[in-house]
């Protein structure tokens, strides 16, 4: 089965950035922007704030619609990317104080390739072989990945949270980035 | 030439997922933009992310959600952000990704007669700091511990330690315990971005005559 739902979004962003199409956005926001706003908040976001910043990345989905490349992954990628950018935007604000932009962190992520570096590895993984790899993945394993890299946990906090000694927390990290990296990854 | 060196995994997963702090994020930054197969490693985590967020079970929006949605799209345009031209000084070495070319570099300071190093000036406070490091050909760096953690990625020329010969683009992540002495490769002088947290320990007698001098 294609991943239907995945092109069906890519076109709803395509209408967004065609025509400002608010059919397309209501579509977009009743999907993604409660899903935003749950992952802020297991990455330790209150409630109020992540509620905010959900809104704030539905609104660049908006503005910046016209910027989607489908061909770069798709547009839960593009989303979960913009949601990323604001989370960790908003967190060096509250250190230093309001005068940061996103857009700093954004460029920090544009990656300008050196000429003569070998392109021909970045082959484009669709969405969908990334959903059928996770799937593959032992839950137990997948949420260790989630706490420690998606919601910034150290290893003895995901221990205790999971009630698991440490070495586990480890051994099932490793195994399921071994594994990750067996479906998604180029060789080294 | 591709690098021969990599970050490892969890270091890609940690830039991909957004958890790296801006120091780390430099040093693996600089290693992507000669890498194609890392940078499809950290694209495909943020496919993971995509996944993940598109198969989340939803929180619950304030009520009201949508149309106060609607009323923010409907609402005045922000003024465009400023479109930040980074006055490149032509003092930045090649293979710096360009938003590090933006940030300030402070003055040359001499850690010895072979090696000379200026710290990169990131715009908030951070935990790991960033350094352009630079050893003439031949130097032995002494060997030292550092502090929790030290990523190295070469910017030019090359050097070897027990891990192997280390050329530009090639990425090394050093922890505590790890003793090492790199040694400069005959040739050129060997420049490095090291992102470093703590103080680095220098051994031997003259290392720690000089621990004074040559704080980093």
């Amino acid at each position: 089965m294609a991943d239907e739902r995945a092109e069906r979004w890519a076109g709803l962003i395509g209408a967004i950035a065609q025509r400002g199409d608010r059919d397309a956005f209501a579509e977009i926001f009743t999907h993604f922007a409660p899903r935003v706003k749950a992952q802020l908040m297991k990455s330790g976001v209150g409630a109020p704030q992540a509620e905010d910043l959900a809104h704030e990345a539905m609104l660049s989905v908006w503005r910046k619609a016209g910027l989607f490349r489908p061909e770069n992954g798709g547009a839960a990628t593009w989303i979960f990317t913009i949601a990323r950018n604001l989370r960790i935007d908003a967190l060096r604000r509250e250190r230093r104080g309001g005068v940061t932009h996103v857009s700093e962190v954004e460029a920090q992520f544009a990656i300008d390739e050196t000429p003569g570096a070998d392109m021909r590895l970045e082959t484009a993984q669709s969405e969908d072989g990334v959903r059928t790899a996770l799937r593959s993945l032992p839950r137990d394993q997948l949420r260790v990945v989630e706490m420690s890299f998606f919601e910034d946990r150290a290893h003895q906090e995901i221990a205790r949270l999971l009630d698991i000694p440490l070495g586990t927390v480890k051994s099932r990290l490793r195994l399921a980035m071994n594994r990750l990296r067996a479906l998604l990854g180029p060789d080294r | 030439m591709n690098p021969a060196h990599h970050p490892d995994d969890s270091l890609l997963m940690a830039y991909g997922a957004g958890s790296l702090d801006l120091g780390q994020h430099v040093a693996v930054a600089t290693h992507l933009r000669g890498c194609g197969r890392c940078r499809a490693w950290a694209r495909a985590v943020e496919r993971v992310g995509g996944a993940m967020l598109a198969d989340a079970p939803p929180a619950e929006l304030d009520e009201g959600a949508i149309e106060r949605a609607f009323a923010r799209i409907d609402g005045p345009a922000p003024a465009a952000a400023r479109a930040q031209s980074p006055a490149f000084s032509g003092d930045w070495p090649q293979r710096l990704p360009s938003f590090v070319r933006a940030y300030t570099l402070g003055p040359w300071r001499k850690l010895g007669p072979w090696v000379r190093a200026r710290e990169i000036a990131l715009p908030q406070p951070c935990e790991t700091r960033v350094l352009l490091l630079e050893s003439k050909p031949g130097a032995k760096v002494f060997a030292h511990t550092h502090g929790p953690l030290e990523l190295t990625c070469v910017l030019s020329g090359a050097f070897r330690h027990g891990g192997g010969r280390f050329g530009p683009g090639d990425f090394d992540a050093a922890e505590g315990e790890d003793h090492h002495a790199p040694e400069i490769e005959e040739g050129e002088n060997c420049l490095c971005l090291v992102a470093i947290q703590g103080e680095l320990r220098w051994q031997g007698l003259l290392g720690r005559l000089l621990q004074p001098f040559i704080r980093l």
